[in-house]
Parts: structure tokens; sequence; C-alpha cells
């Protein structure tokens, strides 16, 4: 665990907005998010990220909705290769617990809960202001279990706690 | 940056291919043709098969064969000309995995085989249910397990034959639709 501290030298605490997209999603409202990811630099350019985060998306029908724990890795890849600026970033993970309740048709509350495999593709943009750095980011989301998949969009930004500084040689 | 473009063009393929949301995979709800659920074993090597062609087409507290959500269990149901078959699925969430009964949990009727009624009912008698698949409403999977044959029904006591007597074996289900 102190190792993984000891790697993990940039944290972020995350929230976004995002949207269910795909077939049978209309009856969900925006739905929102929170993330805490950490980066270990391992070039000028790029950092591989951990990310573990909670969302949420409520039905427009009183006592349904949907949530997800998502666990992924990725590999954060900025275009100018400073670090900063725009970047790319895919994402592989998984749902480490998914729930989406709903009422039968008696009024009982059923909750169906999965787990499955999680694929994401984001592009941001890293920023500071003053020496805080910023995250903006537009991300694509696709959970896979028992023959279906829940997709979503997500429209975050990210507040960098950094227990380390990037070596740009100067 | 073509590694990029791949591995998301990549991701919208496999999305794409699973057209459903997942509580609509878990429930059933799509676009699938007729679905035909199997359900078969051997009772102490006698065969029973049961087998129900659209079975997604039953209805759902009054089928052949079908497994339904209640309050914190899940009934899975087969009728053939034998007899009832059941087992129940102690879980507020089904998955894919094992589900044991014991005789240690105390009798529980499982089969009715020509008018006799099978108990988990000694120690060592059990009846063991894995689910391999759950997928768009339908799990499939294997089962077995030995089981007593109640003798004399009595309002007081019951009157067990030789316990785990009676032996279930080659135990399959196939495409059992879950009704909610």
């Amino acid at each position: 665990m102190s190792l993984l501290f000891f790697f993990i030298i940039q944290a972020n605490a995350q929230i976004g907005v995002m949207k269910l997209v795909g077939n049978n999603t209309k009856n969900y409202n925006l739905g929102f998010g929170a993330f805490i990811k950490g980066g270990v630099p391992v070039s000028d350019a790029g950092d591989v990220t951990l990310e573990i985060g909670v969302n949420y998306f409520p039905s427009k029908d009183a006592g349904e909705g949907t949530a997800m724990c998502p666990l992924k890795a990725g590999y954060r890849y900025t275009l100018n290769g400073t670090g900063e600026g725009f970047y790319l970033e895919p994402q592989v993970g998984y749902n480490i617990y998914g729930v989406t309740s709903m009422l039968d048709d008696q009024g009982y509350n059923v909750d169906l809960k999965y787990h499955g495999l999680i694929l994401a593709a984001g592009a941001g943009y890293l920023f500071s202001i003053g020496n805080v750095p910023f995250d903006i980011n537009l991300r694509y989301e696709t959970v896979m279990a028992h023959g279906g998949s829940n997709n979503l969009v997500s429209l975050g930004i990210t507040k960098s706690f950094s227990f380390g500084k990037r070596d740009n040689g100067n | 940056m073509r590694f990029y473009v791949t591995a998301l063009l990549t991701m919208f393929f496999l999305s794409s291919c699973l057209k459903q949301s997942i509580p609509d995979a878990m429930l059933g709800i799509k676009d699938h043709g007729k679905v035909t659920a199997t359900l078969s074993y051997k009772i102490n090597g006698n065969a029973v098969n049961i087998s129900v062609a659209d079975a997604d087409n039953q209805g759902a507290t009054n089928y052949t064969l079908g497994c339904s959500k209640n309050p914190g269990y899940y009934s899975l149901s087969g009728i053939s000309n034998a007899g009832e078959t059941s087992f129940l699925f102690y879980t507020d969430s089904l998955a894919v995995g094992n589900y044991k009964y014991s005789g240690t949990y105390g009798d529980m009727f499982f089969i009715d085989y020509f008018n006799t009624a099978e108990y988990v009912h000694a120690p060592s008698d059990s009846l063991s249910f894995t689910i391999t698949s759950y997928s768009n409403g339908h799990i499939s999977g294997s089962f077995s397990g030995a089981l007593t044959p109640l003798v004399t029904a009595s309002t007081i006591n019951n009157i067990f034959g030789d316990p785990g007597s009676v032996l279930i074996t080659d135990g399959s289900f196939k495409n059992v639709p879950v009704f909610y």
C-alpha cells in the first residue's frame, strides 16, 4: 500500500455530469459522478492512471435508478508532449458494483446487480489557474455485462492534488 | 495517435454489438426470436426431460419451465409428465455461481416424481445448482444431488425413506427465462 502511495504522485478529485445513451435510456435523467484518480508519469507526455468512482443515474420514475462503481486503468497522453494541454486517454477496467433498482408490477423493489468489463475513451485539457492544476474532460464509457451494455457520455472537471512534480529537465 | 483511434473504434464497435442496456438484458426485454428452454436430469437413472418452445411467451406466474423473482429468493420450477422439479436460489440478485441447499438447513421439497416427493432431509442430503450463464434474461447451468423420499406425509411427523437414496445426476438447464 505504501508502495502504491509512493508511486501515485498525482491524485485528482473529479466531479462529472453524465448521460446514459443507447436503447431504452430516455427514462433516465442526467447523472452525476465523483471520482478519485491517481497518475504516475511514465514519460514527458504520458501518465499511467488509476481511477475509481461512483456514477449515479436517477430515473424519471420515483424510486428507480442506476448506480455503478468503476475501477479503471488508463494511459493519458498529452498531444504536445509536455504533460499539459490537450490529451487523449483510453481506459480499461472493471465495474466493481453496479445496480439498477426498479419497481416490479406489484410495486416491489427489484435490484438488478451486475459487474462487467469497462472500456472508456476520453479527451481533455490540462491547465493551471495559478498553481492549481485543473482538467476538463469529455469521456465515452461502456460497461458490458449479461449480454448488454450501459453506455454513457461524461463531462467532468478535475482538480489535481500533486504529491510530486514532473521532471521538466529545468 | 493511431493507437488511440484504434482503441476508440474498437470500443464503439464492441459496445454497438450489445444493443441492449444491462437491465434490459437481465430482464430479457429484447428483440430476440423464440427461445427454447430445457431442463433435464436423471433420477436414480431415470431420465426426466422438460422442453418449452418459445419459453419467453409463458405467463410470468403460470409457466411450465421458468424462474420467478420473489422477495429474498428466486424460484426455478419445471413441470413434466413425471411431476414437478423446483429449486430456490436464496439471493436478492441472481448471478452466475453455485447455489447449494444441504440437509443441515432443514427439510426442503425439491422434486415430485410420479407422486413421490423427494426432499433434502438427511444431513448428508444436498442439491447443488450452478448457474454458468445468465444472459439476456435467461439462465443456464447444471445441477446434481442426493435426496430422500417422503414415504408418508403426516401433519405431525413425516416419514422419510432411506436417506440419500434418490440420486440426481446429469442435471442441466438451458435458456430458462427469469421472470420479474
